[in-house]
């Protein structure tokens, strides 16, 4: 199903004096998101994106949802019997070895 | 005296460097796709691993981040170690378009995912084939960058990209569906 929202190459969606389509900024948008676009490209998705009604939600959207990601993927886990036999290992054990 | 210095090192290494347990298996676990034997084993590794070079390690540094470095580094040689051949990852782009563009960003519903709780994202994450899983978890809850990735798991750039593209396709789409399932959306 194609939804009102899909961006195709739809040129007659850009916008005045801009160079790329939808499709050619959408594809980058990982890369953009992460800094890792490189300079040139970087100034264009930028340019589009600030005209695109379409694009700028979109990439909003991906922004957001990585940033969640990054912030909610990471969760610290608590293991007494591994902290246990750790503690067992180092100190116990092997105390001559230390540097 | 001897004694005196040891107990001092300990000390000085519980404070600075066991304090970081809980986060060193929280990583441990995503790495390994929630494989508790395999995460533990990773952390008892590289806690042994610091204990042998703390004396190299600088008191005052980033001990959380050499930690997480060393840990990184256990897991990727065992990631090596183990791949005898690729894994038959599914290549092709079923179920990898990106839910938002399916959804319309405009539609309030785009952001399910922010009502979603942090245990469906962990699941979510450990459910990715592992190429895709290490790249996320290097990328997204580390910080390296793409080439940093790339050199890690001694895989071209344009495959780093390629992953993790990937893998956000899959965590949206897979997190979209969950959240369609439990009414979180309609």
């Amino acid at each position: 199903m194609i939804a009102p929202g899909n961006h195709d190459d739809d040129r007659s969606s850009r916008p005045g004096g801009g160079e790329i389509s939808c499709r050619e900024a959408l594809d980058r948008v990982y890369e953009y998101l992460d800094g890792e676009l490189g300079p040139e490209w970087t100034e264009r998705v930028d340019r589009h994106i600030e005209v695109c009604r379409r694009c700028w939600p979109r990439f909003d959207l991906e922004r957001r949802f990585i940033r969640h990601i990054r912030e909610r993927g990471f969760v610290p886990a608590r293991s007494r019997r591994l902290e246990q036999r750790i503690r067992t290992l180092l100190w116990n054990d092997t105390g001559e070895s230390a540097p | 005296m001897e004694t005196v210095d040891r107990e001092a090192r300990q000390e000085a290494f519980e404070r600075e460097a066991l304090v970081h347990l809980d986060e060193l298996l929280g990583l441990a676990l995503r790495l390994t796709g929630g494989d508790e034997a395999r995460s533990e084993d990773l952390v008892q590794t590289t806690c042994l691993r610091a204990w042998e070079r703390w004396g190299q390690y600088q008191a005052g540094t980033n001990c959380r981040a050499w930690l997480m470095t060393i840990l990184r580094h256990a897991f990727i040689n065992e990631y090596h170690s183990r791949r005898r051949a690729p894994t038959a990852v599914d290549y092709d782009d079923v179920g990898e378009r990106s839910v938002f563009e399916e959804l319309g960003p405009e539609d309030p519903e785009s952001r399910f995912f922010e009502h979603l709780v942090d245990d469906r994202i962990t699941a979510a994450i450990d459910a990715l084939p592992e190429e895709f899983r290490v790249a996320v978890v290097l990328s997204d809850l580390q910080g390296l960058s793409y080439p940093e990735v790339a050199e890690a798991l001694d895989v071209p750039v344009g495959t780093v990209k390629s992953r993790l593209h990937r893998a956000r396709r899959r965590l949206q789409s897979e997190l979209y569906d969950y959240a369609r399932e439990t009414g979180i959306v309609s």
